[in-house]
Parts: C-alpha cells; structure tokens; sequence
C-alpha cells in the first residue's frame, strides 16, 4: 500500500495553518517569561527570604513534572477558577466560550518562566561581581548598571540555552492540542482521523517542526553573532 | 465549579497511583538500556566514524532534538506496525504498548545520550590514552579501565539531568493507552465521570515532583562518590 502521498501533500498544507498558532504560543509564551525569568532569577540571586524561597519551589515544581501535568492542571483549574471570579463580580460573559488559547498562553509561559529563571540566575553568575561594583562606583545606579553592563555580557553566555528553551517551547506547544488549541499536531490529527491515515499525517507534523526548528537555530546563531560584541 | 475542592480525595488517590508507577519505571529501564546502547554506537560514529556514519549521527541526533517527543511517539505507534507488516510481513499489532513506546523513547533519548558521551569522552584528554596504549594495554583495555571510569563521572550529572527529563517525557505514553501512572491517572478520572480531575492532576504531580527530587539527590550523592579519587583541576 505504501504512504499516501496526495493525502501527504494536502494535509502538509494544512498544517502549515496551524504554524502561525504555533508561533503565537512561542512567541507570547517567549514575551511573558523572559521578564518573568529574569525577575525570578533576580529574587534568587539577592536571596531575597520570601520570594527567593518563592521562586526556588516554583521552579523546582515545574522542572519536576511533566509538562503533560502541567497542561492537563491548567486546563482543568483556571476555567472553573475564571468562571467563578466572573461569576461572583456579576459578569455575564461566558469563560467558557474564550479561545483555548488563552490557556495555552498561560501554561507555557508559566513553564517558560521557571525555564529560564535558571538559565538567567547561571548566566548572571558568570559576570564578574567587581562589574556590578564598578559600575556602581563609577556613578551608574544598580538600574543602570544591569541595563548597560550586566545584562548585555549575560545575555550573551545565556544566548545558546535561550535557543534550547525556545526549542523546548516549540516541541512542547505541540501539547496544546490536549486543550483543543488547533496548532499544527491537532490539524494533521483531524485530517488524519478520517481515513485513519495517521502515519502519513504525523510525518508530515515531523518535517514542520524539523523546519521550524532549524529556522529557529539560525535566527539564534545569527543573534549570537550579533550579541558577540559584547563579549 | 460545582463542588468544593478536596483535598481529601488528593490524598486518597495516591495509594491508588503508586503501583502503577512499576510500569513508569519499566519504561525508563527499558529506554535507558536500548537508548544507552544506540546512543554508544553514534556516539562512536561521530568520533571515530568516516565522513558518511559522522554526518549520518549528526543528522540523526540534530533531527531527533527537534522532533517533539508526542509526534515520534505517534509515528512509532501507528507507522512501525504498518511498516513492518508490509515490509517484512510480520504483525506486531498484537504487541504491548509499552513496547513501541520503549522504542520511541530510545530513538529519542539516543540522540542525546550520544552527545552527553560524546562531550565526555571528548572531556577526558587524549594523552590518557595514549599512555595507556604506550604502557602496554590493549587498545580496548584502555578504554575500559582508563577512559570509559573517568568519562562516566564527567557524563554523570548530564546522564542525571536526561534520566529526569526521560521520567517526565514517559507521562506522555498515556496518549496511546498505556497505563503507567499518569495511564492510571486518566483512567481513574473517566472512571468517575470527569469529576476529580484537578485533585488526581496534582496527586501525580505530586508523585513526579517528589521522583525527580530523589533522582536529583541520588545523582548528586553518586557523583560525589565517583568523584572522590579525581584531583579538582585547577
């Protein structure tokens, strides 16, 4: 019998719908834990009592459990939880009829966050501490200093695990079909549901994201090179 | 939300879980083993291998990294039994689960214990080698009481790291109806119509958050142990 090469074709073009979905997740996802990262590594750096020993069982909790979990606890707590806030400050709007997305967003920042609060907290670690003094005595608030000094030399040492939790990001927004999000896996699941033409469909999802992701590699090598100025 | 959250239900669940988690573990042994081997053999074509084996483990292991772990799953379950039956004529439709999702795992998991040993036998330097071979020992001795010992101690917390992200990658063998602890999970809430959903959640992530706390310790300690006789370089 062999693959199904039309229906390959087709469902390929389909899928490539649901690209710009998945690229949404990453990039809201992206937008929301960079920040939030680099506040939590923050906190654990200065060892702040409360919200250093905050961020030290937030991300302990999300690096050990599978991001299936974490979907799955998401989308079974926060729609109930909405729905009852909205429904207790008198809203009529139904929670029930937002875009799945929404939650998507949420989950992968959420696990993003924790990602990179590491990634930011080790590469923060390899400035020298004298460049924080220096700059400080030179005149700069601490502000400043992180803006000019610190932050430009430790983004270029996070660089590479920067691109390894992107690349994460990308293979684990493929769960969000779990929420009925339509993202790439979840059309070539539909189309492949009626002629039970799996194979075919999922290989198709394979070559998407083996090219998503080595577009996402050169961005990231392009951007090293860029930053490599700072070195 | 109807119903009040239970806390007491999340306790109860537990016991309930627990002895499924002797499946999880089978699936971690089992890719642990297959994928320790495939993962050895690119790693030798990549450092000794000619220019066709290299580019092949290379292509082979950068592919596999970018290939979420859901998709292969899905690929190996429906694609390996039809390729197999038309290839070879073989029916393997009646096989158990766990087995095509050992086989995912491996695939998946070779390709990056290939690069953890590949950095560590690339780690140890390449003089200990060679006076081993000057003093007298076989080419294979030498690997095996010189390099393989120091190599696993560099590999070692890099393995731990892996190892963890392979328990948690396994949750996923529920999507094709295994029934390991996160299988379990889904089925006891089915079991009750949907309702519980969020307490069981937690009660496994309970479980896979205290597992990865113990692995992590265990490693840390069994480094510790190994790393004993090595000088700190400077």
């Amino acid at each position: 019998m062999g693959l199904n090469l039309e229906f390959m074709k087709h469902t390929f073009m389909l899928a490539l719908f649901g690209v710009p979905v998945t690229l949404k997740i990453t990039m809201v996802a992206l937008a929301i834990a960079l920040p939030m990262g680099f506040f939590l590594a923050l906190t654990k750096i200065y060892n702040r009592k409360i919200s250093g020993a905050f961020s030290t069982l937030y991300v302990s909790f999300v690096r050990g459990t599978p991001m299936v979990l974490q979907v799955l606890i998401i989308y079974s707590l926060l729609p109930s939880v909405l729905n009852q806030i909205l429904k207790s400050a008198g809203s009529s709007v139904n929670i029930f009829d937002l875009d799945p997305i929404m939650y998507a967003y949420v989950v992968f920042s959420l696990n993003t966050a924790a990602i990179l609060a590491e990634v930011f907290r080790s590469a923060l670690q390899t400035v020298n501490t004298g460049q924080l003094e220096a700059a400080h005595s030179a005149g700069l608030s601490t502000f400043h200093a992180f803006k000019r000094i610190l932050v430009p030399q430790a983004l270029v040492v996070a660089m590479p695990n920067i691109c390894n939790a992107t690349i994460n990001l990308i293979k684990g927004s493929s769960l969000a079909f779990l929420m009925t999000v339509k993202d790439i896996t979840a059309i070539a699941k539909i189309e492949a549901a009626y002629g039970y033409n799996y194979i075919e469909a999922y290989l198709d999802i394979f070559l998407i994201y083996l090219i998503l992701c080595a577009s996402i590699q050169l961005l990231f090598g392009w951007l090293e090179k860029k930053l490599g100025v700072y070195r | 939300m109807n119903r009040p959250f239970s806390p007491t239900f999340l306790f109860t669940v537990i016991p309930r879980l627990l002895p499924y988690l002797k499946v999880t573990f089978w699936v971690m042994g089992g890719t642990i083993f297959f994928g320790l081997i495939v993962g050895f053999l690119l790693a030798k074509a990549k450092l000794q291998g000619n220019v066709f084996s290299k580019t092949l483990a290379h292509g082979y292991t950068w592919a596999l990294r970018c290939t979420p772990s859901i998709v292969l799953l899905f690929i190996v379950f429906y694609g390996l039994p039809k390729a197999l039956l038309e290839i070879f004529g073989i029916n393997i439709n009646s096989w158990h689960r766990g087995i095509f999702v050992v086989v995912t795992f491996s695939l998946l998991f070779a390709a990056t214990f290939s690069e953890i040993m590949r950095s560590a036998f690339l780690a140890v330097e390449k003089g200990q080698y060679e006076s081993a071979v000057s003093i007298g020992l076989s080419p294979f001795q030498a690997f095996q009481r010189i390099v393989f010992p120091q190599a696993v101690v560099v590999a070692l917390p890099n393995l731990g790291n892996s190892f963890i992200i392979l328990m948690k990658e396994g949750a996923l063998a529920f999507t094709v109806g295994l029934v390991d602890v996160m299988g379990q999970g889904t089925l006891i809430i089915s079991r009750n119509y949907g309702a519980y959903a969020l307490e069981t959640y937690l009660a496994l992530a309970l479980i896979y958050w205290l597992l990865t706390i113990a692995l992590e310790k265990s490693f840390f300690f069994l480094e510790k142990r190994l790393s004993q006789g090595r000088k700190a370089w400077a």
